[in-house]
């Protein structure tokens, strides 16, 4: 990320301060998916040119305590800004709301992002709309969340959470005061490999890539590892070498690394492997032999016919029936064994 | 665009030529997926198809369907399936569309996806539910797959599949009869067409993959003092490569695998003892018939002897009836899916030998001098 801002975090009252029902207080953590990220962006990519910044809906779940958010999706709502007002399609926002509750039942609101850094009157007005009773994420704080989209410049995040500020009703309608709350950018193991790909293009001119095989994807791992490992056997060697300063901490950490690896018996390494390696290539094998047949059985099945359809439609057919049963019956017996042997292992 | 590498031949008819998935489309199905796993996730594409290329730029999800209380995983599973030609979800699809189109996402739906765990998606419903989109929605749509269990080991698993023109006739007609097959030719080989999948960034995406921590830092690093503060300030992994590709659990997935192929060959099994049993049958009623020829000419020659008018000869359609000859659909479909095992097998063989000579070489030195 871009310069993360590093700021104290005091825990505060939020909210009108109506003695004895304190809505929530403060600190609250902001968590956040790449894909409600990446929906931001496409977003902004779909504005229309003459809007400075667009604003959408966040949608996510919320820790027991409410002191921790994560933001999993989030949808665009359109909006006008001119100079003196700002008007938010509300119906459309509630349209969109649920319609994606009826798809994620468990998602509620979280908040709405802009896509650009500044906080205005609009922003406090928004952000009283998204934090009001009813409707709004009330009793828990309303999230906003900015993303800077500006070309050239690094891609800025900033979550902030709100307190009412102002002397007059009317003045506290479009006003607020935000507090920045820290936000960390989350993926899961699953989107991990998702995220590899999808980083594996950013080098490229034409920003695409195709997916990869398992031996590929199996290659690059290794070249990488290989990198890694010359780079560090490089610097044990300049260690050595009396050229670059020695560190007590990485030749711990070395050994320690190095003292991972497994003693065994080179007979039972022997053993596991050549034991590990016929189930690969049975299964491979007996997998090949499986869609041989099937193919076989297929072809049997509509080209016997074909040879004998002048003989009359019964005889020849059951008897390539018959054959084709026979076959599927050995082998089938055969399998059987080799698979329960394998799975007893 | 990449060459183009797909297991299944090019078709030259399809009116597509590739598929382009936008990187929020990809996370938006992934997180989808592996939040319902193991249940089957399904959701809607929408894109634009630009001079063959279909480009996917968004997506969303199905509402989920509530199974009965009693109903099990697999009751929802084969809701979450039947869901993209489900009727509510026409509507639900009609909705999120316009709803789309107000923020200028492209309002063109361009397909559905599935979530599946090892390969184990080519069934009737998705055969079903891909004929609906070709025939009553747009013709250039696809379906996606995503591999939650393969995509876990290494490399996403994603493929995108059609169904092929000549497919697509025979289901409309819906005659799978040897005969039919016989005309147009059609193998199991031919139901699905796989079209290559590449992965496209917006500029914006790959100006904040940019920012991310991304691979190791190549320029000399400050030494750590002690061990501890070595522990303690663990640069974070980059993106790419993922080292999970190099996880050396190879049993599970034979198992696995093993259990499918054992429940396709079962599926087989029962389908042709079907088409057994039509043959027997039909053989039967066969020479029943011939019986009974042999037995009217018998009589009609008796009558012509004793001068009266023959007996017709082709009364024997009204008496007996042959038949009706099972559909060799299911055969086709399950052929297609134990094909698709076997390919995936193929692979995983190919990256886990791999593994295992590199991990042997590594424990058991002497073992290079040896051979």
């Amino acid at each position: 990320m871009a310069v993360p801002d590093s700021f104290l975090h005091l825990a505060r009252p939020l909210g009108p301060a109506t003695v004895g029902s304190q809505p929530t207080t403060t600190p609250l953590k902001v968590v956040v998916q790449p894909q409600a990220l990446f929906s931001i962006l496409d977003h902004t990519l779909r504005r229309h040119p003459e809007q400075e910044r667009v604003i959408g809906t966040l949608l996510g779940v919320r820790s027991e305590d409410g002191t921790e958010v994560e933001i999993r999706n989030c949808y665009a709502v359109p909006h006008t800004e001119t100079q003196e007002q700002v008007e938010v399609d509300m119906d459309y926002q509630k349209q969109m709301q649920a319609l994606h509750l009826r798809a994620n039942p468990r998602e509620v609101l979280i908040g709405w992002y802009a896509t650009s850094s500044k906080l205005d009157t609009f922003s406090a007005l928004i952000q009283n709309f998204y934090g009001q009773q009813g409707d709004g994420t009330y009793p828990h704080p309303a999230v906003h969340l900015t993303v800077s989209t500006n070309p050239g410049e690094d891609i800025e995040i900033r979550s902030y959470i709100s307190a009412p500020i102002g002397v007059t009703p009317e003045r506290s309608e479009d006003s607020c005061l935000f507090l920045p709350v820290p936000y960390e950018l989350k993926y899961g193991e699953a989107e991990k490999s998702g995220l590899e790909l999808i980083s594996l293009a950013k080098d490229r001119e034409d920003r695409s890539q195709a997916t990869l095989t398992d031996v590929e994807s199996l290659e690059k791992s290794i070249v990488q590892v290989l990198d890694l490992l010359d780079r560090v056997s490089n610097y044990v060697n300049n260690v050595l070498d009396e050229e670059a300063t020695p560190s007590q901490a990485v030749g711990q950490y070395l050994l320690n690394a190095l003292s991972l690896a497994p003693k065994v018996d080179p007979a039972n390494i022997e053993r596991d492997f050549n034991n590990h390696i016929q189930d690969v290539l049975v299964i491979a094998y007996l997998a090949n032999t499986i869609r041989t047949q099937i193919d076989l059985s297929n072809r049997l099945a509509t080209a016997a016919l074909t040879a004998a359809a002048t003989e009359g439609i019964g005889g020849p057919g059951g008897e390539s029936g018959g054959h084709q049963k026979g076959g599927q019956d050995g082998r089938r017996g055969g399998r059987g064994r080799g698979q329960n042997r394998r799975t007893e292992e | 665009m990449a060459r183009p590498r797909t297991d299944a031949p090019p078709m030259r008819d399809s009116p597509l030529r590739a598929v382009q998935v936008e990187a929020l489309a990809v996370m938006k199905i992934i997180k989808h997926s592996s939040q319902q796993h193991p249940t089957i996730a399904t959701g809607a594409l929408v894109g634009l198809d630009v001079n063959g290329v279909l480009q996917i730029t968004n997506c969303f999800t199905f509402p989920t369907v509530n199974a009965p209380a009693d109903g099990q995983q697999d009751s929802a599973s084969s809701l979450a399936t039947a869901a993209p030609r489900a009727k509510a979800n026409t509507g639900y699809q009609n909705e999120m569309i316009r709803l789309f189109k107000e923020v200028n996402v492209d309002a063109n739906n361009a397909g559905w996806y599935m979530s599946t765990t090892m390969g184990n998606f080519i069934s009737q419903n998705t055969i079903e539910n891909q004929f609906f989109y070709q025939k009553e929605i747009n013709e250039k749509t696809v379906a996606l797959v995503h591999d939650v269990g393969r995509s876990s080991q290494g490399a996403l698993s994603l493929k995108a599949f059609r169904l092929s023109s000549t497919f697509m006739t025979a289901y409309r007609e819906g005659k799978f009869t040897v005969e039919s097959l016989q005309k147009s030719n059609l193998r199991y080989q031919d139901i699905l067409v796989e079209l290559p999948v590449t992965i496209h960034n917006s500029h914006l995406i790959t100006s904040l993959l940019h920012q991310l921590p991304a691979p190791v830092p190549t320029e000399e690093l400050s030494i750590p003092p002690t061990l501890d503060a070595l522990q303690a300030n663990a640069p974070a992994g980059p993106l790419a490569p993922n080292f999970a590709a190099l996880d050396l659990s190879i049993d599970p997935f034979l198992e696995k695998t093993s259990d499918l192929l054992l429940e396709s060959i079962e599926t087989h099994h029962t389908e042709l003892n079907n088409h057994q049993y039509y043959q027997r049958s039909l053989a039967r009623e066969q020479s029943k018939i011939t019986a009974w020829q042999a037995k009217r000419k018998a009589e009609n020659a008796a009558r012509v002897a004793a001068k009266q008018a023959p007996l017709p000869e082709d009364e024997w359609q009204r008496l007996f009836k042959l038949p009706v000859e099972p559909s060799r659909l299911e055969i086709m479909v399950n052929s297609r899916q134990i094909e698709q095992y076997a390919r995936q097998v193929d692979g995983f063989a190919a990256g886990a030998s791999a593994k295992m000579f590199a991990v042997r070489g590594n424990l058991i030195p002497e073992a290079d001098n040896r051979d």
